[in-house]
């Protein structure tokens, strides 16, 4: 290959590529947003084990968020729910947080803390926590609007939601397993089955 | 025996007066303006190669590689992508299209075609391996597990299967040690499979494929591409040589012995005069008799074609080739063409040194009669290993003669020392103590591979750049 | 319960529409003289062989895994929808109706375009079951098929009409839903059923974006916002089409179906997150 055609078909190809990953990245930047639950799930699971009286090591997490929101407009870290958890540690309240594991309950205020809206796809979003005996006991999403306020008029609305505080599961105690077919028939079948001799 | 030609005769048939200067400047305009449109295509190719890997991306493909399942998953479907790409740009690089043809010539289009076969077999087979891993991991099933799910519970799966096994046909009776062990025929009607497993690959893009499906604007971009390429065949591999054929209605009017083992066999028709100019370059023959019409030739004109009378030389060469002398005057030609480089297009300088060996003569013959060159500026080197075997030497000496070209006749055995495409008695020489003018001329080299590559290094060597050499093979 | 009378509970299983369908049926304890255990399983066992039977004249129809049904025939193009029985041309017209009104999220077509009517043929034999065994006078019971739940009245029936008020509203059928990131777990848990006369919900289904990633099936093009969307609702059909209708919509189908139909939804997004209606909010903890 001649030397311009060569350094041309660079160019290109990786203008091209260039071109395809950024909107590439846009569209992952978007999806992300559903990450408010993901991180916050991460969060979810010292809210959960902190309800549930055991002073989990995930309160370390939840410590860096509060502290954040604690701060007067720091709260914008706990806002975004997955902020929460990392900007806590990027903010140094995780470096304490690992060390607060026991002071932390010394650490958090109790209260109810409202961080910062943030813009999301899905429209305005807000975390509240609710702090009592130095763990976070509650997380909420108090306020969810999309641009148009249509989402104010339903309030069936589904929201992000952590996976604490859907009503919890095991197979020992439900009466039939819902899931999407295609997945896990054998898995399904037999679970069933396990179901059934267990009621019958 | 070494005979020097020369004749300051005015030419007989001067093709265009023009100044030596307007020819320079004509001819260095027009091998410009080719090599931009060389890279233009280079960049082309390379760009859909990219653009595959970047629509991917612009899907969010880049947001896959954070889990081994994914990025494993991500892997196939980017080898896939790519693959088909290369499927596609093989096949535009086999449709004949005149632009690639007249671009980077019929030969380089089928080099570089070849060269992409296996790159793109192993790509088709690392789609499918890293699909079953990654599809495997996240249904915790072993890849041929997966498989076995896959062919079983996805539409279309089976014939991707199908299309996979065909590629690899495909390519392995294409490797050359595999290819020599069959007639062409059979690989031949094996290549034909091609199309064949690009259509069974189809299916399963189109149901499957993530980037493909309904409301994806990327589908747009692979639909697009793929109805170019099938546009292209259907265009130039389908219609163009049927319209040629009906156009020109070529039929045989005689065959001549042409010396040692070759004839030339001349052919009339309709509006032939449309074909003037074409000389060198090749068309590709059937000729419509029992047990012939199924084989085609690729062969070079002989002569210049002129209204009413077309001529080729052709020496027993394959099995086909053989039979083709005792072709009987009346028989039906169909044709397409003409194809390659090997002609006046490809000029870039005023100088012209045409050098042939045995059958590679005859083609030489044809550039001669009506290349445009200045009396004097033209040389013209026979290479023989017998005088039987320099197949048209009295036209072409005559040519030379009316033209004002220098004509060498190079009879022997090969050199053992110095320059391999000379003969023995002109040890010690060169190409450019042949042709004083030789870095100023372009360098028409026909004949066996490796005596062609020689000469081509020979020329090379005397500083020649790649725009100014000029070659076709003949050894099918 | 008061006198401790053991509730009869029991399941059975049968293989239709190549998924397994399971029916629980409770039974009051035994209270009445006639009555005895080895009642409620000859009822139970004459209610599976009547929605097995049930199934089976849909499957026959509608199967597209077997050849010479209607339709597969329609699927081949063999048979024109308009010369379909009366009974296919009314659920092709269903699903067509579905699309409407879920903006085309829900498509009777498969992405290759074959017609493909198994979705919501799958939801009408469960509800033609579930009459059926209101037909038989079974009032508690719980219909899974692969997946998708039909429940009515309660697991744990007292005897008695009159149940001891002290009791309070009986216990609902509780529906674990498959996680579908880890399928051997349950990800959340919704009573169905329970309540009469409540707001309760009887049906739950569950759909997914194909498991082997989004590569297989981009329903309506771009990934799957959701990997996975549980509906609850009044009734079968309902939650199945809404459920399928959310993962290939995505978001702007869920706050579409939130805002007409009157459902619960629990979705799982690519990202492992979660979204949910209230009504998949565990009740707080006092």
């Amino acid at each position: 290959m001649r030397a311009r055609a060569a350094a041309a078909a660079a160019l290109a190809s990786f203008g091209i590529l260039a071109l395809g990953w950024q909107a590439g990245a846009q569209s992952i930047e978007a999806s992300k947003v559903v990450g408010v639950t993901n991180s916050a799930t991460g969060t979810a699971g010292s809210a959960s084990s902190g309800s549930a009286g055991s002073p989990g090591s995930g309160s370390s997490a939840s410590s860096g968020g509060t502290t954040a929101a604690g701060g007067t407009t720091g709260a914008g870290g706990t806002s975004t729910g997955s902020t929460g958890s990392t900007g806590s540690s990027t903010s140094g309240s995780g470096s304490t947080s690992s060390g607060s594991q026991s002071s932390a309950s010394s650490g958090l205020k109790n209260g109810t803390f409202t961080g910062a809206t943030e813009q999301t796809r899905y429209g305005l979003i807000q975390v509240q926590i609710v702090v009592s005996g130095g763990k976070i006991t509650d997380v909420q999403t108090p306020q969810l609007t999309g641009d148009d306020m249509r989402s104010d008029m339903i309030n069936s609305e589904a929201a992000p939601i952590l996976r604490s505080e859907v009503l919890q599961a095991q197979s020992a105690n439900v009466d039939t397993v819902s899931g999407a077919t295609y997945t896990s028939e054998g898995y399904l079948a037999s679970l069933q089955a396990a179901l059934n001799s267990a009621h019958a | 025996m070494t005979t020097a030609l020369r004749s300051a005769d005015r030419p007989a048939q001067p093709p265009r007066p023009r100044t030596a200067n307007g020819l320079a400047r004509t001819l260095r305009q027009r091998g410009r303006r080719r090599l931009l449109r060389e890279d233009f295509l280079t960049v082309l190719a390379w760009a859909s190669g990219a653009a595959a890997v970047a629509l991917y991306l612009a899907d969010g493909g880049a947001g896959q590689f954070n889990n081994l399942t994914t990025a494993t998953t991500s892997i196939g479907i980017i080898a896939g992508l790519v693959g088909t790409d290369l499927v596609l740009v093989m096949l535009l690089l086999a449709a004949r299209i005149p632009l690639i043809d007249g671009t980077v010539g019929h030969d380089r289009a089928m080099e570089i075609h070849g060269k992409l076969g296996k790159p793109a077999l192993y790509l088709i087979l690392a789609h499918m391996v890293f699909l079953l891993i990654g599809y495997g991991l996240a249904d915790r099933l072993n890849p041929i597990a997966e498989g076995v799910s896959m062919w079983n519970s996805l539409p279309d799966m089976w014939i991707a299967f199908i299309s996979t096994v065909l590629f690899i046909l495909v390519v392995v009776t294409s490797l050359v040690a595999v290819r020599r062990r069959y007639p062409y025929e059979f690989w031949y009607v094996v290549h034909l499979l091609t199309y064949a497993a690009v259509l069974t690959a189809l299916p399963h893009q189109f149901s499957e494929g993530q980037l493909f499906a309904p409301g994806q604007w990327q589908r747009w971009y692979w639909i697009v591409f793929y109805l170019v390429v099938l546009a292209a065949l259907l265009r130039y591999r389908i219609w163009a040589p049927i319209a040629l054929t009906f156009r020109h209605q070529l039929s045989v009017t005689r065959v001549v012995s042409a010396g040692d083992g070759a004839v030339s066999i001349e052919l009339t028709g309709l509006r032939l005069e449309e074909l003037s100019g074409a000389g060198g370059r090749f068309f590709i023959w059937r000729f419509l008799a029992p047990g012939l019409w199924w084989h085609h030739h690729p062969f070079s004109l002989s002569a210049d074609p002129v209204a009413g009378r077309l001529r080729i030389t052709v020496r027993n060469l394959g099995k086909g080739s053989a039979a083709l002398t005792s072709v009987r005057p009346g028989t039906k030609v169909a044709v397409s063409g003409p194809y390659g480089l090997f002609g006046h297009a490809a000029r870039t300088r005023p100088g012209l040194v045409l050098v042939g060996s045995g059958i590679g003569i005859t083609p030489l013959r044809a550039i001669l009669e009506r290349a445009e060159f200045e009396p004097g500026e033209a040389t013209v080197i026979l290479r023989a290993s017998t005088p039987e075997t320099l197949y048209l030497r009295d036209e072409i000496a005559e040519l030379c003669r009316q033209r004002g070209a220098t004509m060498y006749e190079l009879v022997g055995q090969r050199a053992r020392h110095g320059n391999p495409w000379l003969p023995r008695n002109q040890t010690g020489l060169a190409l450019s103590d042949y042709v004083p003018n030789l870095r100023a001329s372009d360098v028409y080299v026909c004949g066996p591979k490796k005596w062609t590559d020689a000469v081509l290094q020979d020329a090379k060597s005397a500083g020649l750049s790649d725009e100014q050499l000029h070659h076709e093979r003949f050894d099918w | 319960m008061p006198e401790n009378q053991p509730t009869g509970l029991g399941a059975r299983t049968f293989l239709a529409m190549g998924t397994v369908v399971s029916l629980s049926a409770a039974f009051p304890g035994v209270t009445d003289p006639q009555d005895d255990g080895a009642s409620g399983s000859r009822r139970l066992e004459a209610a599976v062989r009547v929605i097995e039977a049930d199934f089976a004249a849909l499957e026959e129809r509608f199967s597209l895994f077997r050849a010479e049904s209607e339709a597969s025939a329609v699927a081949q193009g063999v048979l024109r929808l308009a010369s379909a029985s009366a009974e296919t041309r009314a659920v092709y017209a269903d699903a067509i109706e579905w699309r409407r009104r879920t903006h085309g999220a829900f498509t009777p077509e498969r992405p290759d375009g074959i017609l493909d009517l198994s979705g919501i043929v799958k939801a009408r034999a469960i509800a033609e079951a579930g009459r059926s065994l209101e037909a038989l006078g079974l009032t508690d019971w719980c219909l899974n098929a692969g997946g998708d739940v039909l429940v009515s009245g309660t697991p744990a029936p007292s005897n008695a009409a009159q149940s001891a008020p002290e009791e309070g509203a009986p216990r609902p059928w509780l529906a674990g839903i498959v996680d579908p990131d880890d399928r051997r777990t349950l990800l959340a848990a919704y009573p169905l059923g329970g309540t009469p006369g409540c707001a309760a919900r009887r049906a739950l289904a569950t759909s997914g974006s194909a498991e082997r990633g989004d590569h297989i099936w981009a329903l309506g093009g771009g990934r799957p916002e959701f990997v996975q969307v549980s509906v609850a609702a009044g009734d079968i059909e309902t939650a199945d089409v809404l459920a399928t209708a959310i993962v290939s919509g995505g978001r702007e189908m869920l706050d579409l179906a939130t805002a007409q139909w009157d459902i619960d939804v629990l979705a799982v997004t690519d990202d492992g997150g979660l979204l949910a209606t209230p009504g998949f909010r565990a009740p707080k903890a006092a």
